[in-house]
């Protein structure tokens, strides 16, 4: 069962970071034409913009519930031997995870309301008339997903240490 | 102001406790918005403060001129991947590998080089060391002086065009990113006149530290010249971009830093798969990373704006502009304390870190005080890099020790003290003479 479950996890990850992969292949390639198109025929890709600021949070969003679950934010360790030697080390990054994950909440559950006052205005993006609430929606489901990664890493950390390190 | 330096102690002692930076200055932000909207104790003052965090991340990862950032991460990372690094490294051997130091002396300009179309001083470590050190271990060169010369050299990467810190300065402060790049060139290059003296300064005092290599010929020269040509194509195109060097009919091209950080990824792609250095996997790791890199900078960049919002709304800088004015000190002498500031703060902070959180308070401070917000970028960066060489913390020595493997931070921190006296003599330098920073404007 544990790893069924790590492997759904593995999967998810790698799932996530294909959609940011393939996001900032997408950013780059449309930076690229819209400017060429712009110069050499002085003709840009209209929508440009609009599908750079989606694209954007694509990229950011779907990497951070493995940047939070790798644990690879950036933190000052400049305390860590001192931890490592009080023992207090697995007890501290368990704490940290644990607050860094409730507070993610804080925001997410505020993002739902912009998601539902965007649904309820019917704001579109400008060319393309993109639902705005879609991309809120999905920025939301984001922000609860990295903090549900953070708690589960704190959890594990704190109680089961052994899964942790996997 | 005190519920400012309050919030400001908090901050330090969570980062401290290992709590991630982006949220130590998210969190503290969140209460302190709260706390000046009606109290920490009221319910209701805490509705403005978590939409406003709310805001701020759907609107920051939603900004077009953000943009710049994952495509300049992803140029720098695919050009480590695309190997220019090694005919950067060999052009500075064929001219200079000769001398006492001399492979020192060319990893110093190859650092220089990969500098100029790369962000970031960490890629410039983590790539130029697996080039360099192997090199100078292979002619006999102490492991101080070569591991030092390319730590040290390697925070050039944040200051020579383009750089990731002086876009999101740029972004924080708004000021002119395309000034702040051309206003980083000189710095940059008077950086690589002084890494080269402190390399010379270390085999003067000890010859051993550095034999001097094998002697090229002319045509090797060339040759070597002409194999870098897609560095300074790349270069070329984002710095004349930038500057409007293709502004003349029929082209008429300026670019904005977003058009430049796309045309430079899109180019450094092209360079790394025409050189057959790119598998599907080596793309897919290449974009992979660059996304998470983004994602770290982007909750950093959210964070620093909501501790921002809250040092604002409780008037610090404001603060700190009346306190200095009131005691009438010398401009000169506040850039003096913020230097030493930045240098002591820098022993703990990575540069990044350390920017986000200090420039809200007194980036108002120094233009109040008539200085000119492009050469304080500059001086931002330049004494922030310092940090990257310091004990304890020194980032770019403990990347170039990972990088590495078997040579200690130890090492390396004692081999940095020269070219650590050079960079304190470039930041007076910057201090006395701004216009170092400004003649290219």
């Amino acid at each position: 069962m544990a790893r069924f479950l790590w492997r759904l996890i593995d999967g998810v990850e790698t799932a996530l970071l294909l959609i940011a992969s393939l996001g900032l292949f997408a950013l780059m390639t449309l930076t690229f034409i819209d400017v060429s198109m712009r110069s050499v025929l002085n003709a840009s890709v209209q929508p440009a913009t609009e599908l750079t600021r989606i694209l954007m949070a694509l990229v950011v969003f779907a990497s951070l519930p493995s940047l939070m679950g790798r644990g690879e934010a950036i933190i000052v360790d400049l305390l860590d031997p001192l931890a490592r030697r009080l023992r207090l080390a697995r007890f501290q990054q368990g704490l940290v995870d644990l607050f860094c994950g409730i507070v993610l909440f804080w925001p997410a559950r505020r993002l739902w309301v912009l998601v539902e006052r965007a649904r309820d205005h019917g704001e579109v993006t400008e060319f393309l008339q993109i639902p705005q609430y879609l991309v809120l929606g999905a920025i939301a489901c984001a922000v609860v997903i990295t903090g549900t990664v953070t708690i589960a890493r704190g959890v594990l950390t704190l109680f089961f240490p052994h899964l942790a390190k996997e | 102001m005190v519920s400012a330096l309050v919030g400001l102690a908090c901050v330090l002692v969570m980062v401290f406790l290992r709590v991630p930076i982006a949220f130590a200055m998210g969190f503290v932000g969140v209460l302190g918005v709260a706390h000046q909207r009606g109290g920490l104790l009221e319910t209701s003052s805490y509705v403005p403060a978590i939409t406003l965090a709310a805001r701020q991340i759907a609107d920051t990862t939603q900004d077009y001129g953000l943009s710049v950032i994952p495509l300049f991460i992803l140029m720098g990372l695919f050009i480590s991947k695309g190997g220019l690094s090694r005919e950067l490294y060999n052009l500075g051997n064929v001219f200079l590998g000769h001398l006492r130091g001399g492979l020192a002396l060319a990893t110093v300009v190859a650092c220089g080089g990969f500098s100029a179309i790369c962000g970031s001083s960490l890629a410039t470590v983590a790539t130029m060391s697996r080039v360099a050190i192997p090199e100078m271990r292979r002619f006999g060169y102490d492991d101080r002086l070569s591991s030092a010369s390319v730590a040290s050299a390697g925070t050039l990467g944040a200051l020579i065009p383009p750089s990731v810190v002086l876009v999101i300065y740029g972004i924080l402060t708004e000021t002119s990113i395309g000034k702040l790049f051309i206003a980083g060139i000189v710095p940059g290059v008077i950086g690589i006149l002084f890494y080269m003296g402190a390399v010379r300064w270390v085999v003067l005092v000890n010859p051993e530290a550095g034999p001097p290599g094998e002697r090229h010929g002319w045509s090797e020269r060339g040759r070597a010249l002409l194999s870098v040509w897609a560095v300074l194509l790349l270069f070329f195109i984002i710095i004349g971009g930038l500057y409007g060097a293709f502004d003349f009919p029929p082209l008429n091209l300026t670019f904005s830093p977003t058009e430049v950080a796309g045309i430079g990824a899109a180019g450094a792609f092209l360079i790394a798969f025409g050189r057959g250095r790119l598998s599907l996997r080596d793309l897919f790791e290449v974009l992979r990373d660059s996304a998470r890199t983004s994602a770290g900078l982007f909750m950093i960049l959210i964070g620093a704006a909501l501790f921002s919002a809250f040092v604002n709304l409780a008037g610090l800088p404001e603060a700190l502009v009346g306190l200095v004015t009131g005691y009438d000190l010398p401009p000169l002498v506040v850039i003096a304390i913020m230097a030493v500031i930045y240098l002591l703060l820098g022993c703990v902070f990575e540069s990044l870190s350390l920017l986000l959180l200090t420039v809200p308070i007194f980036f108002p401070v120094v233009v109040a005080l008539g200085f000119d917000p492009v050469w304080f970028g500059i001086f931002v960066v330049v004494v922030t890099e310092i940090g990257m060489l310091t004990p304890p913390i020194g980032m770019n020595v403990f990347v170039l020790q990972a990088s590495m493997g078997d040579i200690s931070a130890a090492t390396v921190f004692r081999g940095v003290t020269p070219f650590w006296v050079a960079d304190l003599i470039r930041l007076t330098l910057i201090i006395l003479v701004p216009g170092v920073v400004l003649i290219l404007l």
